[in-house]
């Protein structure tokens, strides 16, 4: 009954409080932002070009730079160039993609070409710092090497997209969810604990007959709710602007995974941010200050991130890895999205993290309890 | 009257002085002896007031009757329970108050005197009762609705004063209750705990404030480096003289001098 009061009154203090909220909900929105624009600029910017190009000599090498250009949308118009200093002004002026001058008799000499001293030359004039300028010349000195060939390479890359994906996800996923969930279980965490100690507003609780691990329950149990619809909306963001980051579709990205890995990630997730809330509520409940709550939580954090990181360095670490809190379920997370994870493994981290935070709980309880630590000057 | 409400026997409290404590205190002492036997009763339904100089052991005493701090020896009774073996018991029976304690100002009176009435374990309809009463009985009812750090600081000190006797505690323990308080509010809370008197509450207070003791208290308890010189009513402890001058009296016979 009284920690259900400690608890709504965690949760009214945010819900209530609109700008709370919105800074909970904006790094997400963020991320979707910055990593699709990020996208688009990597992805989208291959442009409808439309070539004019001053064409002096003749060569049958100009209707392969056609067909070529056509396959990927784009067009090419030749012109014929009267005046050869004329057309070079025009490609600087903009006005002309380029200028393509072949030697006369540039097909004939190709064709009797036998190894010793080339006998055929074709000049490109083009502006490097115009994109559509520089686009035809790699085209156009793409086909011109090739021309007459032998022979022509045809590479056909067999990487499977998904399995591609979940290499870049395993890596780089666990670490982004535990600095996530970090940042947004931080600021509400030091705020409740640190800032009310500061303030004096814990000590008007504690002087009530609230017993002291209830009080630490109904503290942590909604911040780590709290904290974790901050790392959802981080997570959801994530989620919709990585297939925009990488060029690829969502359904093609997370479609390899069936519903045990879904829930299983989430199950690791979850275990993590009582672990974290409950790190942080015990830090801030031993400073004296915010401030000095948060010079302690930037060493956690960095802490936090070494766990999470280490494991893309390290890799296959051992079964002992399932027992050390927040590494066992980074080890987890990226043996579920390489679809290596036992179902033991998982549960082992789930419950070493949920014991763990329950310690913590009970660290805090004795801290709440303790003269020196609360009363202390 | 006369039956004892709350009974300190040889309360006696010592801390740890850190280096640079110890330095303030120009001693090479580690420990402190804040509180050293101290014993006097507060009878039911009388204010009655600790007297002595900042460091004299006043708010160590109070909490450790309010059990925020524990004795190293000695005991208390609050309204029959023990603060040493009983410090929940304790809790349920005192209302708790000090400068210290500070109201959450995003929430407002309304929400605080309910959600503090949960934490005591006040039943709802008894709660919703008492905030009627206390509300309109000290003025709160008009800004009840009103984020406490909108208010000004006379009515917060109401909200709080309020807030510390939502259970209907029997004893009030009020740590220097007028420290810092411009005069406006200060009148708010001398006015508080004659009427609290009235309610007929025990009221336990510490203070340096001669004239406050004079105005409110009905017997006196005046401690010099955590011992009692001399506790009782006031017109047995000044006899003819005025509170200041007995109290400067017993400080130079004790310490051979004032300053």
């Amino acid at each position: 009954m009284k920690l259900l009061a400690i608890a709504k009154k965690e949760f009214a203090r945010f819900f209530r409080d609109r700008r709370m909220v919105i800074s909970m909900l904006i790094p997400g929105l963020l991320i979707f932002i910055l990593y699709s624009v990020m996208g688009s600029a990597l992805w989208d910017e291959e442009e409808h070009y439309q070539f004019r190009v001053y064409l002096s000599g003749e060569s049958l090498a100009t209707e392969q730079i056609t067909s070529l250009a056509a396959a990927s949308d784009w067009s090419v118009e030749y012109l014929p160039a009267e005046d050869i200093a004329a057309a070079e002004a025009a490609v600087e002026e903009g006005e002309a993609t380029a200028l393509v001058v072949f030697s006369p008799g540039f097909d004939e000499a190709v064709l009797a070409y036998d190894g010793g001293t080339a006998g055929a030359t074709v000049e490109i004039v083009y502006n490097s710092s115009a994109e559509d300028s520089f686009a035809f010349y790699t085209l156009a000195s793409n086909v011109l090497s090739n021309y007459r060939q032998a022979f022509y390479v045809l590479p056909s890359d067999r990487a499977d997209e998904t399995s591609l994906f979940s290499s870049l996800l395993g890596d780089v996923l666990p670490f982004l969810i535990v600095t996530l969930l970090f940042s947004s279980a931080m600021s509400i965490t030091l705020e409740s604990i640190a800032g009310e100690k500061e303030r004096g507003t814990l000590a008007t609780i504690l002087v009530t007959p609230i017993k002291r691990s209830h009080l630490a329950f109904g503290k942590v149990l909604p911040l780590a709710g709290i904290s974790l619809i901050g790392a959802i909306s981080s997570f959801l963001g994530v989620m919709f602007s990585m297939p925009k980051l990488v060029g690829m579709s969502l359904s093609g990205l997370v479609g390899g995974y069936g519903f045990v890995s879904y829930l299983l990630l989430f199950l690791l997730i979850l275990s993590i941010v009582p672990v974290i809330v409950s790190a942080i509520a015990a830090v801030s409940t031993s400073a004296r200050s915010v401030k000095e709550a948060s010079g302690y939580t930037s060493v956690l954090m960095i802490v936090v991130m070494l766990l999470s990181i280490v494991t893309g360095f390290v890799g296959e670490m051992g079964p002992w890895v399932y027992f050390v809190p927040i590494l066992n379920a980074v080890a987890g997370m990226q043996a579920v999205l390489y679809m290596s994870i036992s179902l033991w493994q998982a549960l082992a981290a789930v419950a070493v993290n949920l014991v763990f935070s329950v310690l913590l709980v009970f660290l805090i309880a004795r801290m709440l309890s303790s003269e020196r630590i609360m009363f202390g000057k | 009257m006369t039956d004892e409400i709350v009974r300190a026997e040889a309360l006696r409290k010592t801390f740890t002085l850190s280096r640079k404590q110890q330095k303030i205190e120009r001693t090479s002492e580690r420990r402190k002896v804040a509180v050293d036997g101290l014993s006097f009763s507060v009878h039911s339904g009388e204010i009655y007031g600790l007297l002595g100089p900042n460091g004299a052991g006043k708010t160590t005493t109070l909490r450790m009757l309010s059990t925020l701090i524990s004795p190293d020896a000695g005991d208390a009774t609050v309204a029959g329970h023990s603060i040493v073996h009983e410090p929940q018991a304790v809790r349920d029976h005192i209302g708790f108050m000090t400068g210290e304690l500070k109201l959450e100002g995003f929430f407002t009176p309304d929400y605080l005197f309910d959600f503090f009435g949960a934490l005591h374990g006040v039943e709802r309809e008894t709660l919703a009762l008492r905030k009627r009463e206390l509300f309109s009985r000290f003025g709160i009812d008009k800004f009840a609705e009103v984020r406490v750090q909108d208010l000004s600081t006379g009515m917060r000190q109401k909200v709080s004063l309020v807030i510390a006797i939502v259970h209907d505690p029997e004893v009030v323990i009020f740590d220097e209750p007028t420290n810092g308080l411009d005069v406006l509010t200060a009148k708010v809370v001398t006015d508080f705990l004659l009427e609290l008197r009235r309610m007929g509450k025990s009221v336990l207070l510490s203070t340096h404030i001669f004239s406050l003791v004079e105005k409110l208290c009905d017997r006196v308890g005046i401690i010099v480096d955590g011992r009692m010189v001399q506790d009782g009513t006031l017109a047995a402890v000044c006899g003819q003289q005025t509170l200041e001058e007995r109290f400067f009296a017993l400080y130079e016979e004790l310490k051979g001098e004032v300053v």
